[in-house]
């Protein structure tokens, strides 16, 4: 073939081929195929295999409350070691103001609880202490919950038996979920909306005026029961072992009581229960999950072997689901479910059949219009046409993107699209025909004059996609993925392989006339 | 070869600049109109902006009536919608904290079960995340029109630049203005039309503006205007095959491409015909404003 570089001929064909080979993982869709080469297929994202988006947030202002409590608590055990009484403890949301009925002691107490806690900002007047929260304090609370709520969640969802989850932080306070192919979501964010504390209280069943007349002696405090509101229960505030020292749970069947959860404490908590039951033989020992009593049972006798049932009204699904969040663990705040979208397996199916005849509707349409108009000219763009399509999916299976429902809107929109690079090449080239009588020097400055133009055109078009990827998320993302991967295929296709395609047809049909 | 490439003139002379005026006119009427109905009408915002919760399920034998009458005795901010046929009902219910909205999910789902063959999607976006993901879309649109203002700048003279952001800030509020007529809602996807109706419709002016640039060095002594009329009618075929196979493309997605990529596909209709529109007669006539000729001062 005369005029053309056989190296160039040689790499378009060879670029054109890896593209042809490397798109047939993704034709074939083999689901569970461990073959290096069909591993190279599409992912599809969750709107259209089906599947689940979470975005959690940690409810941050809880955990903050909590600390503030904590450190108020400190003060206090600080103030009756130095005998000095406390009159008035007021919370903010950031802070806390502890008034002491005299400051004498007042600079000791700042001074060992400055020992205790170097992070915290602490500050005296009169006879007020402020606590507060500074933002890098804060900041250190913040980062350590979100790791650790990370690997609850990750914990909960693994026992929950999903495949292939993908569980990142997202910003300063979110955790992303996404899991694919879930049938049942709902259960999911039920797994996910509890913190899980469990805790054990003594029962102070003595004080029924206080109960009464609901005010919390000190010390205590009035809880409710998970299945009534109505009744409620006056427990000793401090918990005396909780969930932390548990080492196994599971749910099981007791013949008597029914669906129930089994726990087992580690040595720890073992010592701490025998020493509990055993000094409280008669009384009731509350278990509390998230603050709730689920249960109270009289303590008949001491329990030493560190393991025990939880009993209530379970059934078999409600007792292995507590089983699984006592074993993975209570998160250190609760988590809010922010964002949520879930999309069923008959819809995305749905999605990708009408995609494939959009696409395939699109092409023809594209083609056909092409040929009617640029005669063979416009058979050869076709011919780069669908050679730019193989080239996007063996770009999309390789590098692993994710083809969203919308990603498919941009390879139906860059079959439009694509075809305009040739286009502008081609009236080039009619405008050069009034020039010039070679129809190789016509040809050639066709494509050179039209060259300058094409990439203004596209670069443009890539801004736009790329600044999509960086403000969008998820299925947008997908989108603009295929639209920029369009756009450059699109460039090579018209520049290198209708170029090779015109000098081809060229030289085997020794024209002198150019029929476009 | 099958003559239909005569339907456009090889060397087409049509006097596209004569006629600025009419279309200035009309597109500063529809400008206005579009940011009367912005503020008055507003779009129709989708559960990605507004926030709230959206369920689309398929029914068995279930009229929207009967859904409707079981929902509504219990919750009094739904409402229902066929989409796309009789037996695929989209149920939305408003924002509410975000809690309590995903209570109302396994509410409604456990009421309407019976009557339910598969619920295809449930979306929740919570308050917070709608006005971010707002701020956000809005951010990538503004930033996009600044960085191919940019891209433009360098590429060509400022005056370009200035023109194409004209043109662009024109498309992008005359599409908003139509999805308000039409009451197309407005989501995540149609930010996405959006970002790439200006991505199409500066493709069609840095092909246009090439030319004029090209034409300003080759014809030195040439009147602008003559000049922008050339510049449009050299590159004229261009413009209206590329608009045609894209459309075709276009509406090939909104025909088959299914009910939930519809307003994405419709957007992006409005946006090329608005697109070609501009670049053709708002585009270089707004150069015109500059009396220029860049090439002659450098020389």
């Amino acid at each position: 073939m005369q005029k053309y570089p056989l190296w160039k001929s040689f790499t378009v064909i060879l670029l054109v081929l890896l593209g042809v080979i490397f798109s047939i993982p993704s034709i074939i869709y083999n689901d569970d195929s461990d073959n290096w080469f069909l591993k190279n297929k599409i992912n599809l994202g969750l709107d259209l295999q089906g599947g689940s988006y979470l975005l959690l947030e940690v409810q941050l202002d809880t955990l903050y409350a909590e600390e503030l409590e904590n450190l108020s608590e400190s003060i206090r055990l600080l103030a009756r070691e130095n005998k000095v009484k406390i009159i008035n403890v007021k919370y903010n949301i950031n802070d806390v103001t502890i008034t002491f009925e005299n400051n004498i002691k007042i600079k000791d107490i700042k001074n060992s609880f400055f020992q205790m806690y170097r992070g915290v900002s602490i500050q005296e007047n009169e006879n007020r202490i402020i606590v507060k929260l500074d933002e890098a304090y804060k900041k250190t609370i913040q980062d350590s919950a979100i790791k650790q709520s990370l690997e609850i969640v990750r914990k909960r969802i693994d026992e929950s038996g999903t495949k292939e989850p993908l569980i990142q932080r997202s910003g300063k306070k979110r955790i992303l979920l996404q899991l694919p192919g879930i049938k049942d979501p709902e259960r999911i964010k039920e797994l996910l909306g509890k913190t899980a504390k469990l805790t054990f209280h003594l029962v102070d069943d003595d004080n029924t005026a206080a109960l009464k007349s609901n005010i919390e002696p000190f010390g205590k405090i009035i809880v409710s029961d998970i299945y009534d509101e109505n009744i409620k229960y006056l427990i000793d505030k401090r918990s005396l072992v909780g969930g932390e020292n548990l080492v196994d749970a599971k749910g099981s069947f007791d013949q008597t009581e029914g669906h129930a959860v089994s726990f087992r404490f580690d040595t720890e908590g073992a010592q701490k229960f025998g020493r509990i039951t055993s000094n409280n033989v008669g009384k009731r020992l509350a278990v509390l999950l998230d603050g709730v009593v689920i249960t109270a049972p009289r303590i008949n006798s001491a329990i030493t072997g560190g393991s025990g049932i939880i009993t209530g009204n379970f059934d078999a699904q409600g007792a292995s689901d507590l089983a699984v969040l006592l074993r993975a663990g209570a998160l250190p705040a609760p988590l809010e479910i922010v964002e949520e979208r879930s999309v069923g397996a008959g819809l995305g199916a749905d999605s990708i059949a009408a995609g494939k005849i959009a696409s395939f509707i699109g092409m023809l349409l594209v083609c056909i219009f092409m040929v009617l108009i640029y005669g063979t000219f416009g058979a050869l763009a076709n011919i780069s046409l669908i050679a730019n399509i193989f080239i996007i999916i063996s770009l999309l299976g390789t590098i692993g993107a994710t083809l969203t429902l919308p990603g498919i809107a941009g390879i139906v929109l860059t079959i439009g699209m694509a075809v305009d690079a040739n286009v502008l090449i081609f009236e080039r080239i009619k405008e050069e025909r009034l020039k010039n009588r070679n129809v190789y020097q016509i040809v050639k400055n066709g494509f050179d004059r039209a060259m300058s133009t094409i990439l203004d055109a596209n670069i443009t078009t890539l801004i736009a996609a790329v600044l999509l990827f960086a403000f969008g998320s998820g299925p947008i993302r997908g989108f603009s993925i295929t639209l920029s991967l369009g756009v450059i295929a699109s460039m090579f296709t018209a520049l290198m392989l209708t170029n090779f395609l015109v000098y081809f047809y060229l030289s085997i049909s020794s024209k002198k006339e150019l029929n476009l | 070869m099958f003559g239909l490439n005569k339907i456009i003139p090889v060397e087409p002379n049509i006097n596209f600049l004569g006629l600025r005026k009419k279309f200035l006119i009309f597109s500063i009427v529809a400008i206005i109109i579009s940011i009367c109905l912005l503020t008055v009408k507003g779009l129709n915002l989708g559960i990605d902006f507004k926030g709230g919760t959206l369920i689309e399920v398929s029914t068995k034998n279930t009229s929207i009536g009967e859904l409707r009458d079981m929902l509504s005795e219990n919750f009094n901010d739904v409402s229902l919608q066929e989409f796309g046929s009789k037996d695929k009902i989209l149920i939305r219910l408003q924002n509410k904290s975000n809690q309590e909205s995903i209570e109302t999910v396994n509410e409604v789902k456990n009421l309407i079960q019976d009557k339910v063959l598969e619920f295809r999607r449930s979306e929740f976006v919570g308050p917070t995340i709608s006005s971010e993901l707002l701020l956000r879309g809005f951010q990538a649109v503004s930033f996009a029109l600044i960085a191919i203002l940019i891209y433009i700048w360098l590429r060509f003279e400022w005056q370009f630049g200035f023109g194409a952001v004209v043109a662009l800030t024109h498309d992008v509020l005359f599409t908003l203005g139509l999805l308000s007529v039409f009451n197309v809602e407005f989501s995540l996807a149609t930010i996405a039309a959006i970002l790439t109706i200006a991505g199409y419709s500066i493709n069609d002016t840095v092909v246009i503006f090439d030319r004029v640039r090209e034409n300003l060095r080759k014809y030195k002594k040439m009147e602008l205007v003559e000049i922008f009329n050339l510049s449009v009618n050299n590159t004229l075929s261009r413009t209206v095959m590329t608009s045609l196979t894209t459309l075709l493309a276009l509406f090939s997605l909104f025909i088959f491409g299914g009910e939930v990529i519809r307003p994405f596909a419709l957007t992006m209709i409005i946006g090329v015909v608005i697109g070609t529109y501009s670049s053709v007669f708002i585009a270089v006539p707004t150069l015109l404003i500059f009396k220029f000729r860049p090439q002659d001062e450098n020389d």
